[in-house]
């Protein structure tokens, strides 16, 4: 090395852990106020519960922010959502065996998914436009498939693996841990985490790298297709029923998850514990209001408030470290 | 408000040999480090004066200050004879100051009118009065010999263009002291004699110019007096008349100038590239061989072809004729990513555009192109992709506080050593630089020059484009020159005259000459 003097400023290390520390941080916090403030919080009753409403979100909000990461933005997923329930339900109706029915979802999540691929690299789209084409369409074509009704699913041990609990813990955040894992892996352990990062900072550079950009971009959106689809089997499971309606403006709460779990809308910063303590977070201020008896209409007002302090804070941070 | 033609200007003309600014010991520290050592210097109206230094040197600290962006830690400045605060750039902009930046800080989706009167509209009644605005922006352009319309959108105007509109905007505002940082960085040479006309007469009305350049030549055919800063130092003031080019940059970098174009000859070995009679778009019919242990030079002005020829060795571009040979063996390269696997590599002009991931870490830029190579077919080798990356900052000297830190907190220089990093982790053989110096200083252009050797030294080919003659005649073993997308000559090493060269890459704009160099 040479003898002249390195630049005096720190460099931030590790600051996703860091970010991640200070959600959890709050996530705790909210928790022990809310079981201090409220008798029924920290019931075990409760806090399943909590778990149940957080882990649909959380696994959205990860294929998200795949998305959101490589500088784009995927608006169907809640729509997907609602279309995947209508699948799942008219599969597993129509006899075909549980198991094989929720791979054929998985498998139309992945084709939407890899549609919208299709549209920003081929034709050109702005990831806002062809996601929010689906976002109308799918619905539509949901409504058109059902005749506006909703399809009950006959299927008991389907239905049951959602209510059910595995070591004390509910099924669905179980789901979360088996998505998170390998997420967290493929993100921050894989090179096709390290091109989705360097697509969102420079698509220009990351192709003259040799980085497939085109392929970068299909499978972000594809991972996003196949959360949302998988999170509409387990929605199906949860309600019983199949219904293109369902899960509307979840691809907002996604979204907000994955913002305040420290994804830039920029592109090429975020991770995947972030939005999975954003999703969890998110659910237990709604929680919480709902057990202090706050207002619906103020749980709104509260999470915009709190998504704006938190990406100011960051923001804030961010600068301050430069 | 209304205004015409006339008010803007600086209608009298200043008392030219006054002294219109004094900086007094002005000062600045940040948090670290002391970017600006107490500073004494007095500028006079009407005078041209440059300032040089490398890159850090306290430059643009210096420019922060006087346009009020930032506060000063200490000292005085003395504007007109009155202390002046200088606390916002909007009270810099009241007393006369202002700034014309080397990237162009205009709206680039309205017209030219509209963002020479950004901010001072003309308007009657709150209506914009478009039309006479046009007309009088038109009169502005026109009155300063500049021959561009004032209707059109500043986005279709090439980047020169809108930077002489910048220059223009910063006159109608009764500018007495006017600071260029870098203008000429994007500038074709017609443009840039433009804008030195623009400049000399600004300096006949009386306006003082501070005039930031790393191009020598510029420095001397317009400046008055030269300051030079080192290190947040003020090392010295002369007069342009008693001073030269060697004197200031043994100032600026304590080192002489033949100690800047390190030149190492190599005994060159097997051809790795050959191009036989190759065509395509914007060029025909060139033939070269790139040699190991080579440096090839490209010289010619912008658009005659040189960067057509490269972007279509490195697939970028389909060649309509003719053949590639690598490694003595005809190739297809139909894309980026076949001369990538070939073992090309491509540093392309724009470091900030095409060449790094600004804000993510010089660790992960250094790794791009080999995540391949050091993952699995699931996952990346955590000690492979450090040791890779330390490997490449410690054989570089890449300045950076770790791997880690992000590739736009380092210097210009250091950004060209990420990208070239990069292709060496990645093995590659042949190096293709796309202007690799252009708006980097002095220092970093001799560490620069200093890589190439190493990269020859391990058996590497170089192709080096510039439109900097000095910088590939000084270095290039073989030297082509190219003009309107024909090879019109090639040159051994220091073979022929600068005079020489540029007559063949200009051929028939004889009278261009002396200028050019």
């Amino acid at each position: 090395m040479s003898t002249e003097a390195i630049p005096a400023e720190k460099p931030k290390r590790n600051y996703n852990a860091l970010f991640g520390l200070t959600l959890l941080a709050l996530l705790v916090l909210l928790w022990v106020i809310l079981s201090l403030s409220t008798s029924s919080f920290a019931s075990a009753n409760n806090i399943s519960n909590l778990l149940r409403q957080g882990s649909m979100i959380a696994i959205l909000a990860v294929g998200q922010t795949f998305v959101i990461i490589t500088g784009g933005i995927d608006l169907s997923v809640g729509a997907v959502v609602g279309f995947a329930t209508v699948i799942a339900a008219m599969l597993i109706n129509a006899g075909i065996p549980v198991f094989l029915a929720i791979l054929m979802t998985l498998l139309v999540g992945v084709a939407i998914g890899l549609f919208h691929g299709f549209g920003i690299v081929k034709m050109g789209l702005p990831p806002f436009i062809i996601t929010l084409a689906t976002l109308t369409s799918l619905r539509g074509i949901g409504l058109l498939m059902t005749n506006g009704n909703s399809i009950s699913i006959n299927n008991d041990a389907f239905q049951e693996f959602s209510r059910n609990s595995f070591l004390g813990v509910p099924n669905l955040f179980w789901m979360v841990i088996l998505v998170g894992i390998p997420a967290y892996i493929f993100l921050h352990h894989s090179r096709w985490g390290r091109y989705l990062f360097s697509v969102g900072s420079n698509a220009e550079a990351s192709r003259l790298s040799g980085v497939n950009v085109q392929r970068t971009i299909y499978m972000a959106y594809t991972l996003s297709g196949l959360c949302a689809a998988f999170v509409g089997v387990l929605l199906a499971s949860r309600i019983g029923i199949g219904n293109p309606t369902q899960a509307e403006g979840w691809e907002l709460q996604a979204i907000a998850s994955s913002v305040i779990g420290g994804t830039s809308l920029f592109g090429a910063v975020g991770s995947v514990h972030g939005p999975l303590l954003g999703a969890f977070i998110l659910a237990t201020i709604n929680n919480g209001a709902n057990l202090l008896n706050v207002n619906a209409f103020w749980q709104r007002i509260i999470t915009g408030a709190l998504i704006i302090i938190i990406v100011y804070f960051d923001g804030l941070r961010r600068r301050g470290s430069k | 408000m209304t205004s015409t033609a006339q008010d803007l200007h600086p209608a009298p003309v200043l008392e030219p040999g006054r002294t219109i600014l004094e900086l007094r010991g002005l000062e600045k520290r940040y948090p670290g480090t002391h970017a600006l050592k107490p500073v004494n210097l007095a500028f006079k109206s009407g005078e041209i004066h440059a300032i040089v230094g490398e890159n850090g040197a306290g430059k643009s600290t210096l420019i922060k200050l006087l346009t009020g962006v930032m506060p000063r830690t200490s000292g005085e400045v003395i504007w007109e004879g009155q202390p002046a605060a200088l606390a916002t750039p909007h009270e810099a902009m009241a007393l006369g100051i202002n700034a014309v930046h080397q990237e162009v800080v205009l709206c680039r989706h309205l017209t030219v009118a509209a963002n020479m009167f950004l901010g001072e509209e003309n308007s009657r009644f709150g209506i914009l009065q478009q039309r006479a605005m046009v007309k009088e922006a038109q009169k502005i352009i026109d009155d300063l010999g500049f021959d561009l319309p004032a209707h059109v959108t500043l986005g279709d105007l090439t980047i020169g263009q809108q930077q002489l509109i910048a220059a223009a905007r910063a006159t109608v505002r009764g500018t007495k002291f006017l600071i260029f940082d870098e203008p000429t960085a994007y500038l074709t040479r017609k443009e840039a004699d433009q804008l030195f006309t623009l400049i000399r007469r600004l300096k006949g009305e009386g306006v003082t110019i501070i005039y930031i350049s790393h191009r020598m030549e510029e420095v001397f055919e317009l400046a008055d007096r030269v300051s030079v800063l080192r290190d947040g130092t003020l090392v010295g003031t002369r007069n342009i008349a008693e001073t030269n080019d060697a004197e200031l940059v043994k100032m600026m970098i304590n080192r002489s100038i033949e100690q800047i174009y390190h030149k190492e000859h190599f005994t060159p070995g097997a051809a790795i590239l050959e191009s036989r009679n190759l065509s395509g778009k914007g060029f025909e019919n060139v033939s070269m061989t790139v040699r190991a242990g080579e440096i090839v030079g490209l010289y010619g002005l912008i658009g005659a072809g040189r960067s057509e020829f490269v972007t279509t060795l490195y697939g970028r571009h389909r060649k309509s004729a003719g053949q590639i040979l690598w490694e003595g063996k005809p190739v297809q390269i139909n894309s980026e990513h076949d001369a990538i696997k070939l073992g090309m590599a491509l540093a392309p002009e724009s470091r900030r555009d095409q060449g790094l991931c600004l804000n993510l870490s010089v660790g992960l830029n250094l790794n791009l192109p080999i995540y391949k190579r050091i993952s699995n077919n699931l996952l990346i080798s955590n000690a492979q992709e450090r040791t890779q990356a330390d490997r490449q900052i410690a054989d570089l000297r890449i300045k950076t506080p770790t791997r880690s830190a992000l590739a736009s907190s380092l210097s210009g220089g250091n950004q060209q050593k990420i990208v070239i990093g990069k292709w060496l982790a990645h093995g590659a053989r042949l190096f293709i630089f796309d202007e690799p110096t252009v708006g980097v200083d002095v220092g970093t252009k001799a560490e620069i020059y200093r890589l190439f050797s190493v990269l020859l030294s391990k058996g590497a080919g170089i192709i080096l484009i510039s439109s900097y003659l000095p910088e590939v005649y000084e270095l290039a073993d073989t030297l082509h020159v190219f003009r309107r997308g024909k090879l019109v000559a090639t040159h051994g090493f220091r073979t022929a005259d600068h005079e020489e060269i540029l007559t063949q890459a200009l051929a028939e704009k004889q009278e261009k000459l002396g200028e050019q160099i």
